[in-house]
Order: structure tokens, then sequence, then C-alpha cells
């Protein structure tokens, strides 16, 4: 898939910044598939997805300035974007609303009740995430997939929050490693 | 600092995650700047986040693209580009109106600019013709005033006598003096009283010299304005006398028409 890219990726960049059109239309047909990913992963309704992803799009256009090469490759810029507003999305009210039965808590103590409803059918990162030890995974899916804080999760799991932040980085280490061996 | 350490604490995948708090943020990018291997750790896993996203990636909904594009397309003012040609359009709207503007008020000013012109020109027109009139009658004036002195200097002149000419049976109301400076033959005519005469017929002067006359002139009567008229020069006169003859006379004098005569006291 990179490899179709024919923009370079600095010249991309320049051309989006100056909102360019063509450019962007370059970036939905290159990268659209690829967030929409990231957003299935959080959300796994197709059309609330694509909601997101239509915002997620916007979002790129309202912040691409803020965009720094220097801190990032372009598509990590655009994976938080999208992780973000799908993160947003399953907090919103509306959202909880139409879940009714399936509530994210404020109640941290039902956090690991929610990381057992884990898809582990859901494609390549989550997929991954399923080889995971259950310790880690949740790990992963409260801070990664649900957007809490270190702090938040620590309290809510009454796990010290030097374990929780030493047990996320090494839950990341072995995703990499599996994502790298793929 | 161990940045080897430090790579594989897991803070590079926390990073790039978007998991790492604020200060493990600012902590990450400061030692980026700092350490090669640390930036070459974290494009590393970039690419294979980025790959691995790529070869799962599902098929976007058709749909959303078109909607972005309509959004991208609605949104001119935010486009730097589109602002800029904005901002070229006002330009052009400014320009193009305050060249209508501009021309409106040169066709104004090319009425009102015609209109005064038009106004000077007449006034200038009277002006001159008032000029004229006035050096026109300047000149009149220097000459009446020219001819009046020298009237009165012949008048004063003591070398300069006075013949009076009086009425002749044929018009005994006639009358004029002759004022002769014998010394320079000079020869003056005032007119006191001559009668008007018909277009055809002027007024001729002589001296009569040993019973001869000489033409000294012919004359028009003159309306109310009198003035000394110079005729020709004599050096001698016994009378001088004032006939009626055709007009241009050349010919000698119709004795017969004599008006007014008078003797030269000499």
């Amino acid at each position: 898939m990179i490899s179709k890219i024919t923009y370079g990726e600095a010249e991309l960049v320049a051309l989006l910044q100056q909102r360019n059109n063509q450019a962007f239309t370059y970036l939905y047909d290159n990268y659209s598939g690829a967030l929409y990913g990231i957003i299935n992963q959080i959300i796994s309704d197709r059309e609330s997805a694509s909601d997101v992803l239509q915002e997620v799009f916007v979002n790129i256009w309202r912040k691409i300035e803020t965009y720094d090469i220097s801190k990032g490759r372009l598509f990590t810029w655009m994976l938080n974007i999208a992780r973000n507003a799908s993160i947003d999305k399953i907090r919103s009210k509306s959202w909880q609303n139409d879940l009714k039965n399936q509530p994210i808590p404020d109640d941290v103590n039902m956090l690991e009740d929610q990381s057992v409803k884990l898809n582990t059918d859901s494609i390549g990162f989550k997929k991954i995430l399923g080889k995971l030890k259950e310790e880690h995974r949740s790990l992963i899916e409260l801070s990664y997939f649900q957007g809490y804080t270190h702090e938040e999760i620590a309290k809510g799991l009454s796990i010290p929050l030097g374990t929780v932040k030493t047990r996320i980085r090494t839950a990341l280490l072995q995703l990499r490693t599996m994502i790298e061996q793929q | 600092m161990n940045i080897e350490e430090y790579i594989s604490s897991g803070i590079v995948e926390s990073y790039v995650l978007g998991l790492a708090s604020d200060e493990e943020r600012a902590e990450f990018e400061k030692l980026c700047g700092q350490y090669p291997e640390l930036v070459a750790a974290r494009n590393s896993f970039e690419l294979s986040l980025e790959k691995q996203a790529f070869d799962n990636a599902p098929k976007a909904p058709v749909s959303g693209k078109q909607k972005f594009l309509d959004f991208i397309n609605q949104q001119p003012v935010i486009n730097p580009e589109s602002s800029k040609i904005i901002a070229m359009e006002n330009t052009n709207a400014s320009k193009s109106s305050g060249f209508r503007w501009l021309a409106a008020a040169s066709v104004i000013l090319f009425i009102v600019s015609g209109w005064l012109a038009y106004k000077f020109y007449n006034e200038t027109v009277t002006l001159k013709s008032e000029l004229q009139n006035t050096k026109d009658e300047q000149a009149k004036l220097d000459n009446r005033l020219k001819t009046l002195e020298e009237q009165q200097r012949v008048i004063n002149d003591p070398k300069v006598s006075v013949i009076n000419l009086t009425g002749m049976p044929k018009a005994p109301a006639s009358s004029a003096s002759i004022y002769w400076d014998s010394t320079s033959s000079n020869v003056w005519l005032l007119v006191k009283n001559l009668p008007q005469l018909p277009n055809d017929k002027q007024y001729q002067l002589w001296a009569l010299i040993d019973g001869k006359p000489k033409d000294l002139g012919l004359f028009d009567p003159q309306g109310d304005n009198k003035i000394m008229l110079k005729m020709n020069n004599t050096q001698k006169a016994d009378a001088f006398a004032i006939t009626i003859e055709n007009r241009g006379n050349t010919g000698g004098p119709t004795l017969e028409d004599l008006q007014t005569m008078g003797k030269a006291k000499l």
C-alpha cells in the first residue's frame, strides 16, 4: 500500500498545508482505508465509523498546519486524530444513549467487565492484541482503545500507577514485536 | 542517560500511539533532538505500525470521499489558495470599482471643465472685445487730446495769426477761423459753423494770392466735435475763402458758392 504512494511525504504535507484539494483527494484515496481500520478497532458499527472517518478527514483538513513532520510521520499524526475522534465518539452522550445497556462506566471498577467484551476477531491491531496476556491486553484496551489515562486506570483497577505504566509499556513492546513479525 | 535503555523502555511505542503523558512527550521530543537513534527507533515503529494498518486496512465507505470533497470545496475562505484568489478578486473588485469611480469622476470633471472652458471662452471674447473698444476709445481720446493740445499750442503761439472768415451772402451764418503761421507756412482751419452738405459735396479752403486762388485742401463738415484741421501750407495769402465743391474737386474754386471769406492782415 505504501509503495503506491507517489507523493513524497514532505511534498504531500506541503501541499496539504497549502489546502491543495488534489492533495486532499490523494490523501483520502490512499489513507481512508487504513484510518477507517483504526476507527473500526474502537467503533465496530459501520455507520458510526463512517461518520467518524468523515470527521477525521475534516479534522485533518482543519489542523494540518499543526502537523510537525519532525515529531513523527503523517500517518502517525492522522492515526492519533482517528483514535481521539473515535474515543470522543464512544464517550459522547448520544453514543451512550444509543448503546443504552453498554454505558462507558464512570465507575472504573466496571472496566474489567468492559475489557472482557473485547472482540478478538477484529482485524489487525486488535487481532494482535488478543495474543497478549490478559493483564496486558486489558490495559491496552483501556488506555489505547478507550482513552483512559494511566491515573484513571490505576485508580479504577486499584493498581499502583507505576505498575500500570510499566505493564502498559511492556504490553506495547510486545505489540511492537508482534506487529513487526507480522 | 542510557539511551538504549530509554529506547527499549516502551516510551517510543507509548509516544507514537499517543499514550504518553505531556511530560513524557516533552522529554521524548527533547531527546529526539539529541539522539538520532531515538528518532530512528521512533521512525521504525511508526513504519511498522503504518504497514500493519495498511496491510489490514478495510475498504473505507465509498460515500465518504464525495462528502469530504464536497466539504473541502465548500471551504473557500479557509483555503489559503482560494482566499488568495478571493483577496485578488476583492482587490480587482475594489480596483474596478475604484476605476468606475475614477471614470465617473473624470466624466464629471470633463463636463464641468467643458462648461468652465465655455464660460471662460465667452468671458474672454467679451473681455477682448471690451478691451479693444477701450483701446479704440483710448486711441480716439489720445488723438483728440493730441489735436486739442496742438490746437492749444497753435492758438497760444505768438507767431500764429488768426483770420476770421465771415459768412458771405449765400451763407450768412457760416463762420470759420484760419490760424496761420506765416513763418512756417502752416495753416489750420477751425470751423465754427458750416452747414452739412450732400454726400457728393465737400468744402474747400482756398488762399487768395494776388487775386489767384490756391488750393489749401478739401474738408468735410464736422459734427459737434469741432477740431482744428491742418490744411495745406501757404507762404503767402491775401485772403482765405471756403467754397462748396464736388467731392474730390481738382479744379478751381466755384466762386458763386463762396461761403466764407476773410482777409489776411499782413
